[in-house]
């Protein structure tokens, strides 16, 4: 049985849905991110997951048991905020013990877990600090240690890096995923960074207007996404308009060319409807088509050197633009206004119902 | 000094000058007067002498009493007061929405509505409630006037206090007492001493309501102050005022030497 069960919970405010329905399972020792753009609902699950929103609807189990209206305090769960809220008038080593001194721990033994927490994060010699001696990425380890000091049975992540820069933040998502394996701690993360979802969960939940669009590993999401908004939410994306062709089922036209394709789960269309076809920037490449491989011509628009790739801004001969990101060398031949073969392999291209301008 | 100098810096200066003498000079005056050798409010004349400081001591003039009492209700007055500050300004900094904005308005009434026309009040409802020239009936009085200074100073405290401690405090396993105890008390000490302070001056200096509601009974300092200068004026006022400015200029130093000893703790 999974260690958290989010059951149809809802949050409305006056008029205002935040959540509308959200249905979650989470297995014990996992790290799961719930993803979308602000406004999307996944800060208020997480603030029902601590006890600080109280959920309209719904039920939240832990363990089986319905912890909806659980107290905070009563739950053990730890918390991460966004701006680290460290207790100012508290040395580290003090922040560290309060969830301890709170559970009135033996004195030798708070003292032991001070220590190995600091040890964890890496911040042994900065016991008698306060807060406000601190560099961000330290003030974030403390908040961290000091989440995880009392065992907590989930920890909760509410956007914990977005106010470092970003050397820093690679350097702490590598952090969070070691603290993540070497604790065992289930972790329930929120951000609104793709790059980072990918990077560090087991699975992502996708959030979109109060609901889950989508769960997956994110490997899954970003190979075989069923939905046009997580199709164009995670990582780059080109979509395209495509149409049923009217002879074969699984027939589908694009690129002025017609291609195999499984039939869309769950949906039928007829020959003749609108289907978004989508293809990855790294998956289109220059040259001439050989096999399977699906060929078309395009003009460069624009070429722009970005550091490892090159990102080109392709248009189509049917008008539509797309990107696609070259390894340098393949880029050289691409100069502005040059009309040139594209290649795309079938494998890489997705299709999924409806319009390709909507969301 | 070119005369373009003179008006652009010198005028200026001068002018900050004569309002710092201004605002100076007739408090230390009352130095002098209090050391005069008559029983008029005058300068020292044949010598000085120390007999109206003397007087200030002496059980039987009055003075001290007065003194000890209203230290004494300046005191409960600031207890209470900053208590009930704390309590409020805690509870609605925590609670948010629009009840504590209306309850700050409804506290912050006495600092609007003139003491004399509260004090006309007052005098009906004390009677009333036979609270009328009763320790209990001036402290309760002081308090609601000093309510709205502890409010406002531990308010200002709370304004720079980072809401989500409560829940970074709860979510570790803290109950409500102790994130208040533990977590927002420590962090407001500074506002709180400025209420409890503020709270203290605000009844020690209070005149107008207590000339209503007191008579024989309760005798503040202010009041005695006041029943002495309508028969004649005793240069012991100006022996009191002295006494005053010291242990003022004294807590004003201390409180410039314990600040900058805790700088010095900080780097």
């Amino acid at each position: 049985m999974a260690l958290l069960v989010i059951e149809d919970l809802a949050k409305t405010y006056d008029k205002v849905t935040a959540l509308a329905g959200i249905n979650l399972s989470v297995e014990a020792g996992e790290f799961v991110t719930l993803l979308g753009p602000s406004g999307s609902g996944k800060t208020t699950l997480l603030m029902s997951l601590a006890g600080f929103t109280t959920p309209s609807k719904g039920t939240i189990r832990l363990d089986g048991k319905n912890i909806t209206h659980v107290d905070p305090e009563d739950r053990n769960f730890g918390f991460v905020f966004q701006g680290y809220a460290l207790f100012p008038h508290l040395t580290v080593a003090n922040n560290i013990a309060f969830s301890l001194r709170v559970r009135k721990w033996e004195k030798a033994k708070i003292a032991a877990r001070v220590t190995e927490m600091l040890s964890l994060v890496g911040l042994d010699n900065l016991a008698e600090r306060k807060p406000r001696e601190l560099s961000g990425g330290q003030q974030q380890r403390v908040a961290i240690a000091r989440a995880l000091a009392f065992g907590p049975r989930i920890l909760l992540l509410d956007e914990p890096l977005s106010a470092l820069d970003r050397m820093l933040r690679e350097t702490m998502q590598k952090e969070l995923k070691r603290l993540h394996r070497e604790t065992g701690v289930t972790f329930v993360y929120v951000t609104h960074d793709q790059e980072e979802a990918i990077a560090m969960s087991d699975r992502i939940a996708v959030f979109n207007h109060g609901r889950i669009v989508e769960v997956g590993p994110p490997r899954d999401l970003y190979k075989k996404p069923s939905t046009r908004f997580v199709a164009g939410f995670l990582g780059e994306n080109n979509f395209l308009s495509g149409h049923r062709a009217d002879d074969d089922e699984t027939m589908v036209e694009a690129f002025g060319t017609r291609f195999g394709f499984a039939p869309l789960r769950g949906h039928r269309e007829r020959p003749g409807d609108t289907l978004t076809v989508w293809v990855r920037p790294e998956d289109i490449r220059i040259g001439q088509a050989t096999g399977d491989e699906i060929g078309f011509r395009a003009t460069v628009v624009e070429n722009s050197f970005v550091g490892a790739v090159e990102r080109i801004l392709l248009k189509t001969v049917d008008g539509e633009e797309m990107v696609a990101t070259l390894r340098s060398e393949a880029a050289v031949a691409a100069a502005p206004g040059q009309v040139v073969d594209c290649r795309i392999h079938p494998s890489a291209i997705g299709v999924l119902p409806g319009e390709a301008s909507g969301s | 000094m070119r005369p373009r100098r003179i008006i652009e810096v010198g005028l200026p200066r001068l002018l900050a000058w004569c309002l710092l003498g201004f605002l100076f000079v007739p408090i230390l005056v009352v130095i002098p007067v209090a050391l005069t050798d008559r029983d008029y409010l005058s300068l020292p004349q044949d010598g000085m002498s120390t007999e109206h400081f003397a007087a200030l001591a002496d059980w039987g003039k009055g003075w001290l009493p007065s003194m000890l009492t209203s230290a004494g209700i300046a005191l409960a007055c600031a207890v209470i007061a900053t208590a009930l500050g704390v309590t409020f300004a805690v509870g609605a900094w925590a609670a948010g929405g629009w009840w504590p904005s209306f309850m700050r308005i409804l506290l912050l009434s006495p600092m609007i509505v003139p003491p004399i026309i509260y004090a006309v009040g007052m005098v009906k409802l004390w009677a009333r409630l036979s609270l009328l020239d009763s320790y209990t009936g001036v402290v309760l009085v002081h308090v609601v006037l000093a309510l709205p200074l502890t409010v406002l100073a531990i308010g200002a405290s709370l304004s720079n206090l980072d809401q989500r401690l409560v829940q970074a405090a709860r979510s570790l396993g803290a109950r409500p007492m102790t994130v208040f105890g533990k977590v927002i008390l420590p962090n407001i000490v500074p506002g709180v001493a400025a209420g409890a302070l503020l709270a203290f001056v605000a009844s020690w200096d209070e005149i107008t309501v207590t000339l209503f509601i007191t008579g024989r009974a309760v005798v503040t300092l202010p009041r005695r102050i006041w029943t002495s200068i309508q028969d004649a004026v005793d240069p012991a006022l100006a022996a009191i005022a002295t006494v005053l400015l010291v242990v003022t200029v004294l807590a004003l130093v201390a409180r410039a030497l314990v600040e900058r000893r805790q700088r010095q703790q900080k780097f």
